[in-house]
């Protein structure tokens, strides 16, 4: 492993980091290494051709990959999957994505490079993520909400990990079945509310009038309605316009 | 050591003197009964009788193991025996220089390096099946025969060597700059501490460098121990992107995820040898068509070695990849815009309600049918 100074000046950024890790890369033949990582490579072609030039920098590890993907955590999370995706072409894949700090690091002289939380992280979410998994850390949950609220909610809870720097990470694993059953519940819950109040104001109403009192009034309306050539519906719609 | 001048040991008539080493004297003797050549290793035997007596039993044990080795990659020990105070082993006498004197000479090619670390694998693998761990691969214990062959010395009695290195959990046989973290430790060693010793060979010979320096042994074997490789593609650039990976599996630190065999490490190595020999056809085919070489530049500092994932931590720097152009991000990171800097400093900030009911669908139903509802409810309870 080596360490290098950060670039004197280089101001810190916040960032969204997609690990892609070879799984079990290290006990590999390596025939199959050298295949494996230029398989990897192709897919990161692939995928990272979605996002902006001007906003990723890709970085090599030894086992794998770090994206950094500045302001796009949508699309971090879309280059993630992607890329996962690419298991069912043998390629053994897992992926952690964090949201945090980095920053330039090196002399300058061809040996630039990035260091940071945001980067440590992510490598330690992947490493802790099974084969074809995605786990993504409550960091970048936030930022995901932040970029497009209501997206997070398809991230479910996958427990905690603590680092090998004894810091605990609450992760969270996607699960695209959760916005559709989201949806489905916020219909019956929009539904429920719909029953509830106009229920409470007929309610309301039967209480003032009398529930005969009542009944009459809404039998004379229905009438009223028909005689005019449209549903009682129809007339509660046009009441309703004003 | 060689007190007198010997005209016999053994059986063994005395022709000449090979050459002088840490254990003794090798001389060209000639076995009357085979009217056979051979190398007469011979070893002095300690004075201290009890000493003696352990010495002895360990020599007869390793010589004994060393005998069953017959390979084409692994000298050929023929007898072995005791004389007086001096104790010798008979093997084949290989005409040659061993590797050392070779990588003296000047660099070798990197293909010649890898045909030489494969045959070595290939004879390390033959000997550990049969449970013998050689513990002192270094280049002065491989022998290069005329013909590009090449040879593993001194099986089995490498462990009987008088300089062994003493660390503070007891002595440790070898060479330390060539030895396994493991056998640094003075830890109990196994085949993979060999494939260890080959892989810092290989090295040593692809880059030209020594790995693991160090002004005295405490400071080597602290380099052993802890001490990161840069791929040694990055040192010497005819190294193949699949020779780094190898030389890399067979320095890890950790045996456990080492090569566990040595025929595994000699088949990678036969397949980078391959690539190596296609790719110097297809060399000589572009010099016959009339090409150009292009000189690379070699001026650009090393970049840093990148680390796997279990090993980054905040300050870990990852390198950028050479397979992909990010210039116009870094540029955005080293001189940011004011823009850039609001948006790359800014945290994630909370979804509070008016954002969640206008921007998330499902939240927008909700209220808004609840809104209407409401509204009708209230309508129908005034009449």
């Amino acid at each position: 492993m080596e360490t290098s100074g950060k670039q004197s000046g280089s101001p810190v950024a916040l960032a969204s980091v997609a690990f892609l890790k070879i799984h079990e890369f290290v006990r590999r033949p390596v025939t199959e290494q050298a295949r494996l990582r230029a398989q990897l490579e192709a897919v990161v072609a692939v995928t990272a051709a979605e996002l902006d030039p001007a906003s990723r920098v890709l970085l090599d590890a030894a086992d794998g990959v770090a994206v950094v993907v500045l302001g796009d955590p949508i699309g971090t999370l879309r280059l993630a999957e992607r890329a996962l995706s690419a298991a069912t072409a043998g390629l053994p894949l897992s992926a952690g994505i964090n949201f945090g700090a980095v920053q330039l690091a090196g002399s300058g002289k061809g040996d630039e490079g990035l260091l940071g939380d945001g980067i440590a992280v992510a490598a330690n979410v992947a490493e802790f993520a099974a084969p074809s998994a995605l786990l993504v850390s409550r960091s970048f949950r936030d930022a995901l909400a932040d970029a497009q609220p209501g997206l997070e909610a398809q991230m479910l809870t996958a427990g905690t990990f603590t680092d090998s720097g004894l810091r605990t990470h609450e992760l969270f694993a996607p699960d695209h079945r959760i916005p559709r059953r989201r949806r489905r519940r916020f219909v019956a819950a929009s539904a429920a509310a719909a029953v509830l109040f106009v229920g409470a104001g007929v309610g309301a109403r039967i209480q003032a009038d009398g529930q005969e009192r009542f009944m009459k009034a809404v039998q004379a309306k229905y009438r009223d309605a028909a005689a005019q050539g449209r549903s009682y519906v129809q007339g509660l719609v046009a009441k309703v316009k004003f | 050591m060689a007190r007198k001048k010997l005209a016999r040991i053994g059986r063994y008539k005395i022709v000449g003197e090979l050459g002088r080493g840490a254990m003794g004297v090798v001389y060209k003797a000639e076995d009357p009964n085979l009217d056979r050549v051979v190398a007469l290793k011979t070893i002095l035997l300690s004075d201290d009788a009890e000493g003696r007596k352990d010495y002895h039993k360990r020599f007869f044990l390793e010589a004994k193991a060393a005998g069953k080795l017959t390979h084409p990659h692994i000298v050929t020990t023929y007898d072995f025996g005791e004389e007086d105070d001096l104790a010798y082993l008979a093997m084949e006498l290989l005409e040659g220089d061993d590797l050392r004197t070779r990588m003296k000479e000047g660099p070798l090619a990197v293909a010649d390096s890898v045909d030489i670390a494969q045959q070595v694998a290939d004879g390390l693998g033959f000997a550990h099946e049969r449970g013998v761990v050689h513990r002192d691969i270094k280049p002065g214990n491989i022998m290069l025969l005329p013909r590009g062959q090449a040879k593993i010395m001194d099986f089995g009695i490498a462990r009987m060597r008088s300089d062994d290195f003493k660390t503070s959990t007891g002595i440790v046989m070898g060479t330390p700059r060539f030895m396994s973290p493991e056998q640094v430790a003075g830890e109990p060693v196994d085949q993979r501490s060999d494939i260890f010793s080959l892989g810092v060979v290989l090295y040593e010979m692809l880059t030209g460098t020594a790995l693991f320096a160090g002004e005295d042994t405490p400071q080597i074997a602290h380099n052993v121990t802890n001490l990161e490789h840069v791929p040694p593609s990055r040192l010497n650039p005819e190294v193949p992107s699949m020779l780094d990976f190898a030389v890399a599996r067979a320095l890890k630190k950790d045996p456990a995820v080492r090569y566990q065999d040595a025929y595994e490490f000699a088949v990678d190595l036969r397949t980078c040898l391959a690539e190596l020999r296609s790719r110097e056809t297809a060399e000589k085919k572009e010099a016959n068509g009339g090409t150009r070489t292009i000189k690379i530049d070699t001026t650009v500092e090393r970049a840093p070695l990148a680390p796997a994932a279990r090993s980054i931590v905040s300050d870990t720097q990852l390198p950028l990849s050479r397979q992909f152009d990010s210039f116009g991000a870094l540029q955005r990171l080293s001189s940011q815009s004011r823009r850039d800097r609001k948006i790359l400093a800014s945290a994630p900030r909370p979804v509070k309600f008016l954002r969640r009911v206008s921007l998330d669908a499902g939240p927008r139903l909700l209220f808004l049918t609840s809104l209407v509802a409401a509204a009708a409810g209230v309508y129908i309870a005034l009449g």
